[in-house]
């Protein structure tokens, strides 16, 4: 079985990104090109949704960061949601919980960046 | 007689799950608790890491040794290679806020070894580069009573 697997969706102006498994310094590159791949779309709203990601190494954290200028500079970001305790200690220790924002599911996820639109915030 | 566990593996990344799954088992062994084990083995993953990628600038020729020690103390972690001398004061700390804007990917692994163990020590010793990782279990039991 691979350590790990990436897998995107589009949800309207939304890409979902799904890494399971295990992300380190030899897996990282599968996420970090399902991030580019999104960026270079045009493609600047993704959200991570890491319910199957069973563990996170630097070289993950580095794709996050690699990527995050050239998307909020576009206007959009990138945003994390259904984190195992584990990996959500990793971006605590490192202090990535106050870079990105961690939503518990993806649809509150997906949910705010519906509520950054002018107009969509209150419907 | 020692009862160190020791761990050769060719410098490739597709051996780094072997090394944080032995580190982490090595530190539930030593009787640290299992979100602790975790973090022990992303620690040692990490510093295998950084062999790889500065000791050996991604060679896959070479061999590292990772030495897992229960002291009954601590549990003391050694890994070791034959390299280009890596000068830890090299190493940039890491700064959050400029870090994505001077989009570098690199720091950070060092960063996460000095918060996750008690020690991290690196020693030139002959021709091998040591890094020297310590956890106290003393401090696991501090941790676990909080």
């Amino acid at each position: 079985m691979a350590e790990l697997s990436v897998e995107s969706r589009e949800a309207e102006e939304i890409t979902l990104i799904y890494p399971r498994g295990y992300m380190n310094a030899h897996t990282a590159r599968l996420f970090e090109a399902e991030i580019q791949k999104a960026v270079t779309q045009g493609r600047f709203r993704i959200v991570v949704s890491g319910g199957g990601l069973l563990y996170i190494a630097s070289a993950g954290l580095g794709a996050l960061m690699g990527a995050i200028e050239d998307i909020r500079k576009n206007g959009g970001d990138l945003r994390l949601c259904e984190l195992s305790e584990s990996v959500r200690n990793i971006f605590e220790i490192l202090g990535f919980h106050h870079l990105y924002r961690i939503f518990p599911t993806e649809l509150d996820a997906i949910l705010s960046f519906r509520a950054d639109e002018p107009g969509r915030a209150s419907s | 007689m020692s009862a160190a566990i020791v761990l050769e593996i060719p410098s490739r990344t597709e051996f780094l799950s072997l090394v944080r799954a032995l580190a982490k088992r090595a530190a539930l062994r030593a009787g640290f608790p299992e979100a602790e084990a975790e973090r022990v083995g992303l620690a040692v993953d990490e510093c295998a890491t950084n062999v790889i990628e500065h000791a050996y600038h991604e060679a896959r020729d070479r061999r590292l040794e990772v030495r897992l020690d229960d002291t009954g103390m601590e549990l003391v972690v050694e890994v070791v290679d034959t390299g280009d001398a890596v000068d830890p004061l090299a190493v940039p700390k890491v700064d959050l806020e400029k870090y994505a804007s001077e989009r570098r990917k690199g720091g950070l692994g060092v960063h996460l070894m000095g918060k996750i163990m008690d020690s991290v020590t690196f020693l030139r010793v002959g021709g091998a580069n040591v890094c020297r990782l310590v956890k106290s279990k003393h401090a696991a039991e501090q941790d676990g009573a909080a």
